[in-house]
């Protein structure tokens, strides 16, 4: 975590940033091969049954996919260096602000899912960890394996189900009504995806809480710091949680590649307006520039939590420093 | 304390999420509809998909229309038209004083601009879009001629009588040259059409709404705005409409139709629709070429239990190519094949496989009007089982499937909605030995006389004759069962009460002008 060399975290920063760019340039490579080698041809989805072969040969030009491989990749990845990610096949429109707009949606359903995941599981882990073996424990811990082991798209269609369906207490899709709007609006609609997509995390959250709290909870600072007088939740609060932080941010860090993965179903099952269900009607679709450009900011989005997660340890861990 | 506190602030934001969405109720005068999926495009010669159909309809139209709940064309754009005896020279005479949404007008001008923008690649607007159909649609296209601003002339290279059905497709459909010029590549999100409806904002992934066109020639529609709603999962459509929180839809799980029916606040509203689903049988196969291997195998299947027991009564049982919506045109006297394995047996040892015989089953997980396609091929494998025929399925992902369809398969599942109301859309498309493979006669059929037929069938002028064409083309595809033929998939709307005077259309358009909210 601690790299070598000067010039402390602005130029740690910058160089793990600069070490993206090979990162991102083999994720560009694997998901073009991927896509192109995959049989299906976007052509003949969108012809169906009255193409003429004089209409799929046409598409095929006009669309640069009679190019070899490597030219169409070499002439996408010019492009995507200046900044322009092509146009999407079937829908004509320029795919950065497509997949960007579409990305605001994915955050929002995100960080409703993480502040599910974290609120959840921390309190259940913690508790969990204090009050060892007993009843709140293993409930929290039963609740956290079967949280852990439920597929989203199941949860989703039976909270649908439950709370759209029977009780009516939230919507069935969406991100807003179609005749309303506000904040408290896409509130009402976040809560069944955010509880979807959250649980699986707060329920991987709490089993690490609980075990990195144990594992803190028998040190002698703690007992220390007992023995002092503190009161039990100022030594939780201080001592226990304090030191146990670390391994559960870098859990977190890889939780939201997790969630932005989740998304993808979650979205699907909740037409939530996201990258997700963008991709998917787009991979259906075999829509190459859209799929691509897809990718490439989830890629990129991924290794910046990395990175804000490498950077915040320091902020909890002292000990830790960047130079 | 900090947990303590993020805990009520939580709360917080959960009541205030739970509170604002009781207030929500449609209004009174918009209908929400909700989408499979939103619309892909919204320039009229892009559009492959349904959802876009839906959506764009209501904001361009073509010269000619269809009328409401048939096939049977009527002027659109165009007042009146005149074919020549020849059937090469088609004259239309276009409707004065309309103008588009950005206050254009329509005249013929336009009219030769829309198309000549998709046929002319030389032309300074054909990089303005990709146009899948346009040498299907307007191959056979010689030249279109501007006689005076509102008369124009279409002449054709060789006859072909579909061509007035085809003017009534979307992608022949007129729009804005004005538009054009101004958005280019982007017209995709800017349509400005004639129709009776105009887009007023479309936000992706959330919602396309149309609001009423005042100015619409045919009169302004009774509802003030469509509010169209992508819900990708059926169970959350069906939540939706029994919550009241959309209006119309489509496609609901086939299990909650009766529940719906017994709704006091919603109508199921039914009917035919042009669509088939069928198993290509690969004509080329050595045991499949038999024609007597092909009615057993016909004969095995029961149809009858395939549409009550898995489509739940949403279909009907298919004896070939084009469903009863054909009207004249739909041949009811054809070879018909009862579930009789009994017979299927006898018919396969006739000629030549008592113990019957492998072949590979080529099914998609799932793909555009393919109803239920594994429960529907487990269901066919098991019955061709039990007279002896070994169905080995491949399930492909429905991308993937597309591409190996057209490989030659012995046996096969695919569906077609033609979206043209001329029979020659069907039969021509998919059986004709003029569209083998990278075409769609996946199957290799080819009957001398079908030929004959179909092709006389897209050159004749006059129904009287046609109907006869098309019903002998018929009657000898069901002898020769050149397909397993299954069914016609229905069309099943769900609405709301509140709206009145909708009506389906066979190509499963979901026409608004009429309707209005009570």
């Amino acid at each position: 975590m601690a790299a070598v060399g000067g010039g402390g975290l602005p130029a740690y920063a910058l160089r793990r940033l600069l070490l993206a760019v090979p990162v991102l340039f083999g994720v560009s490579v694997l998901v073009f091969a991927v896509l192109h080698l995959a049989p299906g041809d976007p052509a003949a989805i969108m012809l169906g049954a009255q193409a003429t072969k004089e209409d799929v040969e046409r598409l095929h030009r006009d669309l640069g996919l009679d190019q070899p491989l490597v030219i169409q990749y070499f002439r996408w990845i010019g492009q995507v260096a200046r900044g322009d990610l092509g146009r999407s096949i079937p829908l004509g429109r320029a795919v950065l602000p497509e997949v960007l707009l579409r990305f605001k949606a994915t955050l929002v359903l995100t960080t409703g899912a993480l502040s599910i995941a974290v609120l959840l599981g921390l309190v259940a882990g913690i508790v969990s960890a204090v009050k060892q073996y007993s009843w709140l424990d293993r409930l929290s811990m039963g609740v956290a394996v079967t949280g852990v082991s439920l597929p989203v798209f199941w949860t989703g269609i039976m909270l649908i189900i439950v709370f759209a369906l029977q009780l009516r207490w939230f919507p069935a899709s969406g991100m807003s009504s179609p005749y309303g709007s506000g904040v408290g609006d896409v509130l009402w609609h976040l809560v069944l995806p955010a509880v979807t997509l959250g649980t699986a995390s707060a329920a991987a959250l709490a089993r690490l809480t609980r075990s990195s709290v144990l594992e803190i909870i028998r040190q002698d600072y703690v007992r220390s710091a007992r023995a002092k007088g503190l009161a039990e939740r100022a030594v939780i609060a201080r001592h226990v949680l304090k030191n146990a932080i670390n391994p559960i941010i870098t859990v977190l860090g890889v939780q939201v590649g997790f969630l932005l993965g989740g998304a993808i179903l979650t979205e699907t099952v909740f037409s939530w307006p996201g990258l997700g269900s963008m991709m998917v009607r787009a991979i259906q679709a075999r829509d190459y520039p859209l799929v691509q450009g897809g990718v490439l900011l989830i890629a990129t989005t991924f290794v910046v939590v990395n990175l804000a997660v490498d950077l915040l340890y320091a902020i909890f861990d002292p000990r830790i420093r960047y130079d | 304390m900090t947990i303590r506190r993020t805990l009520k602030i939580a709360l917080a934001i959960l009541a205030v999420a739970l509170t604002s969405g009781a207030g929500a109720a449609p209004p009174k005068d918009a209908i929400v509809i909700g989408l499979l999926a939103e619309p892909v495009t919204m320039d009229p010669p892009q559009i492959t998909d349904l959802n876009s159909a839906r959506v764009t309809k209501r904001i361009f139209e073509g010269l000619v229309a269809q009328e409401l709940g048939s096939y049977k064309l009527i002027p659109g754009l165009a007042r009146s038209w005149d074919i020549s005896k020849d059937g090469l020279t088609y004259t239309f005479n276009l409707r004065h004083n309309v103008l588009f949404h950005d206050g254009t007008p329509f005249n013929a001008e336009a009219v030769k601009f829309c198309f000549e923008r998709q046929m002319n690649e030389q032309g300074p607007y054909y990089k303005t879009g990709t146009y899948p159909y346009v040498k299907g649609f307007l191959g056979n296209v010689q030249s279109i001629e501007v006689v005076n601003p509102l008369t124009v002339q279409i002449k054709l290279k060789a006859p072909l009588t579909p061509f007035l059905q085809y003017l009534a497709h979307q992608s022949l459909f007129l729009y804005s040259p004005d538009a054009l010029k101004k958005y280019g590549k982007d017209m995709v999100k800017n349509p400005v059409g004639t129709g009776p409806f105009k887009l007023e904002t479309w936000e992706p992934g959330v919602k396309v709404v149309l609001a009423r066109n005042d100015q619409y020639w045919g009169g302004a529609p009774k509802i003030r705005q469509a509010i169209y709603v992508p819900i990708i999962e059926a169970q959350a459509r069906l939540a939706a409409i029994k919550t009241g929180e959309i209006d119309l839809t489509v496609d609901v799980p086939p299990d909650s139709l009766d529940s719906l029916r017994k709704d006091p606040n919603i109508t199921v509203a039914e009917a035919n629709s042009s669509a088939v689903w069928y198993v290509a049988l690969n004509t080329r196969h050595p045991i499949l070429k038999d024609k007597r291997v092909r009615q057993a195998m016909n004969l095995a299947i029961n149809k009858d239990a395939i549409v009550r027991d898995i489509l739940r009564g949403t279909a009907i049982v298919s004896t070939g190519p084009m469903s009863p919506v054909y009207g004249p045109f739909h041949e009811e006297k054809t070879a018909r094949y009862p579930y009789d394995p009994e017979k299927a047996k006898a018919l396969l040892k006739e000629s030549g496989y008592p113990n019957g015989f492998e072949v590979t089953f080529f099914v998609p997980e799932s793909g555009s009007g393919m109803q239920q396609p594994v429960e529907m091929g487990t269901v066919i494998q098991a019955q061709l089982q039990a007279v002896g025929i070994k169905a080995k399925i491949q399930t492909m992902e429905w991308g993937a499937y597309l591409k190996k369809y057209l490989d030659a398969p012995d046996m096969a599942e695919m569906s077609w909605n033609p979206s043209i109301g001329d029979p020659d859309h069907v039969t021509y498309m998919l059986l004709s030995s003029d569209r083998f493979p990278p075409a769609f006669n996946a199957g290799f059929y080819q009957s001398p006389r079908v030929d004959e037929l179909l092709r006389k069938g897209r050159t004749t002028v006059g129904d009287a004759e046609r109907v006869a064409i098309y019903k002998e083309a018929q009657r000898i595809i069901a002898d020769e069962a050149p397909w397993i033929f299954v069914d016609h998939g229905r069309q099943i709307i769900i609405h709301r009460k509140r709206v009145q005077g909708f009506k389906l259309h066979p190509n499963f358009d979901l026409v608004l002008s009429q309707v209005w909210l009570q």
